[in-house]
């Protein structure tokens, strides 16, 4: 008996214990309480992202809770919001999960609000972008935030080396320029096709005038601008002008020169400044090539959506608004360096003073969203790069590969 | 006295109480959960509301046993165990009665060493070994240059890749199971480690007819567990190649986890946790039968 | 063997150390086989030293990368030192990250992880020392723990979580990780080793079960307990997944969570996330130096029999 009640003693106190650390934690984050508008901004920039709604937080009276998530996490972070019903009022949203969330009805239609905020209207925003482009089922659901694209990145002291006088610009003279490139020597390279990206058989396709998407919205690899896209990619490789590792570091190719010309975004340029300082004036961007088409390029970057229960819309829409606004999108890109997406912003002599910038956003004009296809990355995209890359890397019959391709992705819509 | 009895007869409950009532909620539950949805169509709709759930039967399962995808991860996986397992084992146990050898302050510092890969992070290791495995600027390459081979494409090659990472998985592998056999060591007879601790003959004889039969429940727990380990097979394969390349890294829980969290199929991902289960489950229980009956014998 | 076996799946109990019969044989004159030994042992180890160098390279490859200022992170031919190493990367962390914040909610994550440890020994004790209803299914149940992929029970954990209004809470992130499987059968093996005799004897002396536990069965037990209170101190060093599923607050961060947040999505400053590496791994190496003591201390089983 003694050594029973001795027993339940001990363990109620180790949960007494328990519930004594418990305590120590506290609340909030949750969208029903009234309360601070909670936000969830992706990546490192929780503190930057304080700092900048700081003068509507005085001038509103509302508190903001800026709640910094990791690249690596977002997909369970996500995945478990939806799940409990219980997120934040205001999130970030890559475009790639876009459709994923709006159809899971995690984010609030905004249709019904927009008239009251002017500043939240599509005509704010680029034509890549706005309104109806990223819209799901018709409904807007989100809002740009952030911008990012690919521009081409080129070693312009390489390229004089070996007679090229200027950055290709269309596919077919990046083509040659890449073999050219290649011929330097064992191991130097023209081009480098990371094997993980895929917008950019998707924009190559775009560049010859096509689409992936066919006029009922369906996923379409059987078309003639595709088959050109596939011509270009899988050339490249068999040229030999492209490196093969999956490993391949870009900003250690591009420095070192290994790989003269690629395809990047702009967080590169700011890698190769930091990295080596000493290149300055023997690199250049330029708009990516042009196919039989147009130069077109992927819009990238991140949305922001109202979480759907949020039981401060008002105050989420009025954050929004201000977070749109051109002179808040230009204290952004000081701060942290995200590129804007209002149109004033994107105009401003400024931001356009450097000349990186300015092709940026001359690329921009020209750049349009992935199709809001359900799970794009998982699904589609990564079909097509095993398919482009089986086809490249492992010999695989190009018939054969895109067959595959197309049954895979056959029934896949973006209505 | 018969409250006494009663008290007593509650003891055991007390002791694995807490315990217990952990495990099944955080252990038992979830898979009885996912038990249940793996016969449903649940997506991320589903998810949010679970009106949106309908029942799929079968489907989820003939789908998996239909899909070449899973049929790869399944194959990997074998691979991966077959040669993972024997690798981890043999080379802990070797290393354990090695550093047992001696109770000196330079072998017991040796231990350390041998320790610090079952602690580094997996955000360092895809790090480290992502920078020791490149294929452009990586130390094995530029060694291989030194004596005047060409590179290696370490994580590029789909047959190299499976090793390259399976051996990240076994460097990582060993440390805590050296420290489980020293362990086990503690418990052999003082008489007997210092026979193996001499040469000559007598000594492997004692090593290899006294010490590693009086190992051998440290042994089928470290194989066990193992076995499980690399049947469970993640980490190593996820930060260093994401499965590729075209998927001669995907494990069944790279698999699962990409069908789960990047496609939203929680019914059809499901579906693949329980067969994942139910081929550990049946492979655990083919080791203690085989063990007993050994031992019976 | 315990007489409650299951018919299907039987974990064999270890058994006392029995003494063999082979005959030990003194061949060489004690001083002879010394030296001989020495010699051996000598080359032993040198082995060692040099697989443990090797072992350790791409550890002490990280310390060295920590402190290569980013313009020679990625030189070639590769440099194990830096030209003008830096401290520059471990300010950035300890400036930019609210290092301090996320060091206490870890070691808070780990010191409830102490209650696990204790929870796992006691199952371990009973598992291996008392006969009782249900004792087989029970402990069926623990090894099936093992065997469960947690990919896809995350969800299901994370509502029950949510269910118990744990979620967002130190304790919810400690929880789901608490116990494993794993522990409780490595102390239920070790346990059994502990002689019924010495149980006995102290129950005759009037010992409650709780005493004995406490007094007898843990002392003889701190091998085991070294070795689990390092690994649970790993797990909740470096768990990742459950603090940043869990904790819906930024304050509620541990540092695996707050040093992902330096992970960009492409963009990568590799020494920055090298010494980011090092501070996380460096607290764990000092944990195991100061446990490895009791790891080695043995088991204080010969002077017992």
């Amino acid at each position: 008996m003694k050594s029973y009640i001795k027993a339940a003693a001990a363990a109620a106190t180790l949960t007494a214990l328990g519930l004594a650390v418990s305590g120590c934690s506290t609340g909030g984050g949750s969208a029903a309480e009234e309360g601070p508008l909670t936000v969830w901004i992706m990546g490192d920039s929780g503190a930057n992202f304080e700092e900048l709604v700081a003068p509507w937080v005085e001038e509103s009276g509302t508190e903001v809770e800026v709640v910094a998530v990791p690249w690596d996490g977002i997909d369970e972070r996500l995945t478990t919001a939806v799940a409990s019903g219980s997120g934040p009022d205001l999130l970030q949203v890559g475009l790639s999960k876009l459709r994923t969330f709006a159809d899971a009805g995690a984010l609030m239609p905004l249709d019904d609000q927009l008239g009251d905020h002017p500043g939240l209207a599509a005509e704010n925003f680029p034509d890549g972008i706005a309104g109806e482009a990223s819209a799901v089922n018709g409904e807007t659901v989100s809002i740009p935030w952030v911008s990012d694209t690919r521009v081409l990145f080129t070693r312009t002291d390489i390229l004089a080396e070996n007679g090229i006088d200027a950055p290709p610009a269309t596919w077919d003279e990046l083509r040659a320029d890449a073999k050219t490139l290649a011929g330097r020597g064992e191991g130097q390279y023209g081009y480098y096709i990371p094997q993980w990206d895929s917008p950019l058989p998707v924009f190559m396709t775009w560049s010859n005038g096509g689409d992936i998407i066919d006029a009922d919205g369906n996923v379409d690899f059987d078309t003639p601008e595709f088959d050109a896209a596939v011509d270009t990619y899988t050339g490249l490789y068999a040229d030999g002008s492209v490196p093969t590792n999956s490993d391949f570091d870009q900003t250690q190719g591009f420095i070192s020169g290994v790989a003269p010309m690629l395809i990047s975004g702009p967080y590169l340029a700011k890698s190769i400044a930091d990295s080596a300082p000493e290149l300055e004036g023997s690199w250049t961007v330029s708009p990516v090539p042009a196919g039989s088409g147009s130069a077109t390029s992927v819009f990238a970057g991140s949305n922001l959506a109202v979480w759907h229960n949020t039981d401060q819309v008002d105050q989420s829409l009025e954050l929004l608004e201000y977070l749109s606004e051109p002179e808040t999108q230009l204290e952004w890109f000081e701060i942290n360096g995200e590129l804007p997406t209002n149109v004033d912003a994107l105009a401003d002599e400024t931001l356009l003073s450097d000349p990186l910038v300015q092709v940026y956003a001359e690329q921009l004009a020209d750049a349009r969203i992935l199709p809001l296809v359900p799970n794009w990355d998982g699904g589609v995209g990564a079909d097509l790069l095993t398919a482009l890359n089986s086809i490249a890397l492992n010999g695989e019959d190009r018939e054969t590969a895109i067959e595959t391709l197309i049954t895979k992705s056959d029934g896949v819509s973006v209505n | 006295m018969s409250i006494a009895k009663a008290a007593t007869k509650a003891t055991p409950y007390v002791f694995v109480g807490p315990a217990m009532l952990l495990l099944i909620a955080f252990g038992v539950l979830p898979l009885l959960v996912a038990l249940v949805v793996s016969f449903t169509d649940m997506d991320i709709s589903g998810l949010a509301n679970w009106s949106n759930i309908g029942f799929a039967g079968t489907a989820n399962y003939e789908r998996l046993f239909a899909d070449p995808d899973f049929g790869q991860a399944f194959g990997n996986t074998v691979f991966f165990a077959l040669i993972g397992v024997p690798s981890v084992v043999i080379v802990s146990l070797a290393v354990a009665l090695l550093l047992a050898r001696s109770n000196s302050r330079f072998f017991r510092a040796l231990r350390a060493f041998y320790f610090i890969p079952a602690i580094t992070g997996i955000v360092a290791i895809a790090l480290v070994w992502g920078y020791l495995y490149n294929t452009q600027f990586g130390l094995f390459n530029w060694l291989l240059s030194l004596v005047g081979l060409p590179p290696v494409q370490w994580l590029s090659d789909p047959l190299l890749a499976k090793f390259s990472v399976a051996f990240v998985a076994i460097w990582r592998g060993t440390g805590l199971n050296i420290i489980i056999f020293l362990a086990a060591l503690q418990g052999v007879p003082k008489e007997y480690r210092e026979a193996a601790a001499l040469d000559g003959a007598g000594s492997w004889r004692t090593t290899w007819s006294v010490v590693i039969p009086l190992l051998r429940f440290a042994i089928l727990f470290v194989t066990v567990t193992t076995v499980i380990a690399w049947l469970q097979f993640f980490d190593e394969p996820f930060v260093l190649t994401d499965g590729g390349p075209l998927g001669a890294t995907t494990s069944m829980s790279i698999f699962l986890y990409k069908e789960g969290f990047r496609l939203n199929q929680f019914g059809y991902a499901s579906a693949g946790s329980v067969v994942l289960f139910i081929v550990i489950a049946l492979v655990t229980a083919l080791q203690l039968r085989s063990r007993r009956a050994d031992v019976e014998y | 063997m315990s007489s409650t076996e299951t018919p299907t799946l039987v974990i064999p109990e270890p058994q006392p150390a029995s003494p063999p019969t082979l005959p030990l044989r003194p061949s060489l004159s004690p001083r002879g086989r010394a030296r001989r030994g020495t010699g051996v042992t000598v080359l032993v180890a040198l082995a060692l030293a040099a697989g443990a160098l090797i072992t350790a390279f791409p550890f002490a490859w990280m310390l060295f990368s920590s402190v290569k200022p980013q313009s020679e992170s990625i030189d070639y031919p590769p440099k194990l030192f830096a030209d003008q190493p830096t401290l520059e990367y471990y300010v950035r962390l300890f400036t930019e990250l609210d290092f301090d914040r996320y060091l206490v909610n870890t070691l808070i994550v780990v010191l409830i992880g102490g209650f696990g440890l204790l929870f796992m020994a006691m199952a371990g004790y009973a598992f291996a020392k008392y006969d009782f209803r249900g004792k087989s299914g029970l402990f069926f149940l623990v090894l099936a723990t093992l065997m469960i992929p947690v990919q896809v029970t995350m969800i299901p954990t994370y509502l029950i979580l949510n269910g118990m209004k744990l979620t967002n809470t130190l304790v919810g992130i400690a929880l789901p990780t608490l116990i494993s499987g794993f522990g409780i059968f490595l102390f239920r093996q070790f346990m059994s080793t502990i002689p019924t005799e010495l149980l006995e004897a102290a129950r005759l002396d009037g010992a409650s079960e709780f005493r004995i536990f406490a007094t007898i069965v843990l002392p003889i037990s701190k091998p085991i307990l070294a070795v689990q209170a390092v690994l649970a101190f790993i797990g909740g060093w470096n768990s990742f997944l459950w603090p940043l599923i869990i904790a819906s607050d930024q304050n509620l961060y541990t540092l695996s969570v707050g040093l992902a947040l330096l992970n960009q999505q492409i963009a990568v400053n590799p020494s920055l996330q090298m010494a980011a590496a090092c501070v996380q791994v460096v607290p764990i190496l000092i944990v195991f130096l100061i446990f490895q003591r009791y790891v080695v201390q043995g088991f204080a089983l010969s002077g017992l029999k």
